[in-house]
């Protein structure tokens, strides 16, 4: 019999966890990450890029899977939207998921489609009780047919609602104590939302509760006069590293990625930035220890 | 159940499409910050490049043809015209040769049209499952009137599309190392032949008779069946050159155990 969504959350809670800190999985680097000594604790890659019967793509996620843990990424399920999201998408990405076994699988709080006609992009949700009832829904059936806990993103905006009820924050948290999912906390899109719409990222990170964060997100961003945006195309920012710190300090280490999808660099600045976000944990575990 | 909320994604959408719709969609937003409308046009513009993105992604050879410009008007067009349905942008695209055929705007350029036909199907072919390939050993290994009543199943990635301009020319000369230049003159037709040997797709030039042995192959016929369609479409047909090429270039595979035992059944 199919375990119920919570059941199945409950059991997988502790044997999905990752260790450490790892890399986005970008095609530029298939060759290197493939010939060389394994370089990062684990990676991540975007589901829908593997989305295939076959071919490359995934046959390079598959050789890695051999050496690497790996964390499904989703872009595209879009599970917020009112008037319906892809069953057929989410069964693509079951069968990745059976195919690749990954560690963790995770997709985004906001939503992307109209009746048919899909946005590609990650668009923010009111946060209101109405989005929350829907994204309950969602996640519970998305874990139901993944047989498994995912984790739920907090992505940036470059508006705001008017209705909203809830910060980023109590959302998301609604969300996982009511669904069983766990939360993917991007410390760089609260970074990005304090500019954007004067949030406090700091009080975010420390209404979030910690026993729900499965994963931390770090990348880079771009200031422009208008907005700053999560282009995910520098390093990642002294400002966010501080957060980052706290985001660590209040929920443990947990696992982290560096993300970076415009202008891909050399690999090499991937893994320096990882080395960045681990000697970060090291230098709050030494302050845990002297406060101890 | 979420009226309210599918009303205002309706309203976000239609402001995303056209920068005039926004005005349905203000009271929805929090509107302290002047530039509210300014920053709903950066959706729109994330919007049109993720189409422009996932078009330049499966179209290389068009995008080189009509320029960076060019193409992304043409993105924005077609995005419109047919927009995505799919929440994975690789299958975004699969009626650009149809729409660029009815574009006034690129009818200085006919045969643009079937060169995008013709990168869908590679694209396609790029995410093609991955069978094993006959090989020459297992060929080599049926008798001869065995081999002629064998039926053999075509690699998913194998595709074709026969084209009154020289488009497999045309792609090949826009690769990255081309071992060819682009044809002198556009008044021929090509007959191109998609395979994907291992990780790589080719475009390869095929004849009459190679393409009418493949579709009978496709269609299930046998080897004989396949060389005699061969040989009605081109007098020259000569099989065992084919055989070699579709051995190196991985165009056959077995036929999965149920079709076989419905042809031994027929």
């Amino acid at each position: 019999m199919k375990k119920s969504a919570t059941e199945q959350a409950r059991q997988n809670a502790g044997a999905t966890r990752l260790g450490g800190t790892g890399i986005g999985l970008r095609s530029p680097h298939y060759g290197e990450l493939l010939a060389r000594e394994r370089c990062a604790d684990w990676l991540e890659a975007h589901s829908e890029n593997y989305f295939g019967d076959g071919g490359y793509d995934l046959h390079v996620l598959t050789r890695l899977r051999e050496r690497y843990p790996i964390s499904l990424h989703g872009v595209g399920l879009a599970l917020g939207s009112a008037a319906g999201y892809s069953a057929r998408h989410l069964q693509r990405l079951a069968a990745l998921v059976r195919r690749i076994e990954p560690s963790l699988v995770s997709e985004h709080l906001c939503w992307g489609a109209v009746d048919g006609r899909v946005l590609n992009d990650l668009l923010p949700l009111p946060m209101t009780r109405e989005a929350l009832e829907l994204m309950c829904g969602r996640v519970a059936e998305m874990q139901d047919v993944l047989q498994r806990r995912v984790l739920i993103e907090n992505v940036s905006s470059y508006v705001r609602f008017a209705g909203d009820e809830y910060d980023e924050a109590g959302f998301l948290n609604e969300l996982a104590r009511r669904s069983g999912c766990g939360i993917l906390l991007d410390v760089n899109n609260l970074y990005v939302n304090q500019l954007n719409h004067g949030d406090d990222a700091a009080a975010q990170i420390d209404a979030i509760a910690p026993q729900h964060v499965g994963e931390i997100h770090l990348a880079g961003h771009l200031v422009t006069e208008l907005a700053v945006i999560d282009h995910h195309g520098t390093r990642v920012s002294d400002a966010v590293w501080v957060l980052y710190e706290r985001a660590i300090a209040h929920c443990g280490y947990v696992p982290t990625l560096i993300e970076w999808d415009t202008d891909v660099p050399e690999l090499d600045v991937l893994i320096d930035e990882a080395a960045t976000a681990r000697q970060r944990c090291a230098a709050q575990r030494s302050r845990d220890v002297r406060a101890a | 159940m979420s009226a309210l909320l599918e009303r205002v994604q309706a309203d976000f959408a239609a402001a995303l499409a056209e920068s005039s719709a926004a005005s349905a969609l203000m009271p929805a937003l929090v509107r302290d910050d002047a530039r509210v409308a300014d920053r709903l046009a950066l959706y729109r513009g994330n919007v049109s490049a993720a189409w422009q993105k996932a078009l330049a992604n499966a179209y290389p050879v068009v995008r080189a043809l009509v320029g960076d410009e060019f193409f992304g008007g043409l993105a924005r067009a077609y995005g419109r015209a047919h927009p995505s349905t799919s929440g994975d942008l690789n299958r975004f695209g699969a009626r650009f040769g149809e729409f660029i055929d009815a574009f006034e705007h690129t009818r200085a350029l006919p045969y643009l049209g079937d060169v995008a036909a013709l990168e869908w199907i590679v694209h396609v072919a790029h995410y093609a499952a991955d069978p094993v390939a006959l090989t020459r050993e297992r060929i080599g290994s049926l008798p001869p009137e065995e081999l002629l009543m064998a039926r053999f199943a075509l690699h998913p990635a194998c595709a074709w599309l026969p084209s009154q301009f020289p488009v497999a020319s045309i792609w090949l000369a826009h690769q990255p190392q081309p071992t060819v230049g682009l044809p002198e003159s556009l008044d021929r037709g090509e007959l191109p032949l998609v395979v994907r040997p291992r990780w790589r797709v080719e475009v390869l030039v095929s004849s009459r008779g190679e393409l009418a042995a493949l579709t009978r192959l496709r269609e299930g016929g046998d080897i004989e069946a396949a060389i005699t369609a061969g040989l009605q479409a081109e007098p020259g047909f000569a099989f065992p050159k084919a055989l070699v090429r579709w051995l190196d270039c991985a165009i056959l595979v077995d036929q999965p155990a149920a079709m076989i035992v419905s042809n031994k059944n027929q």
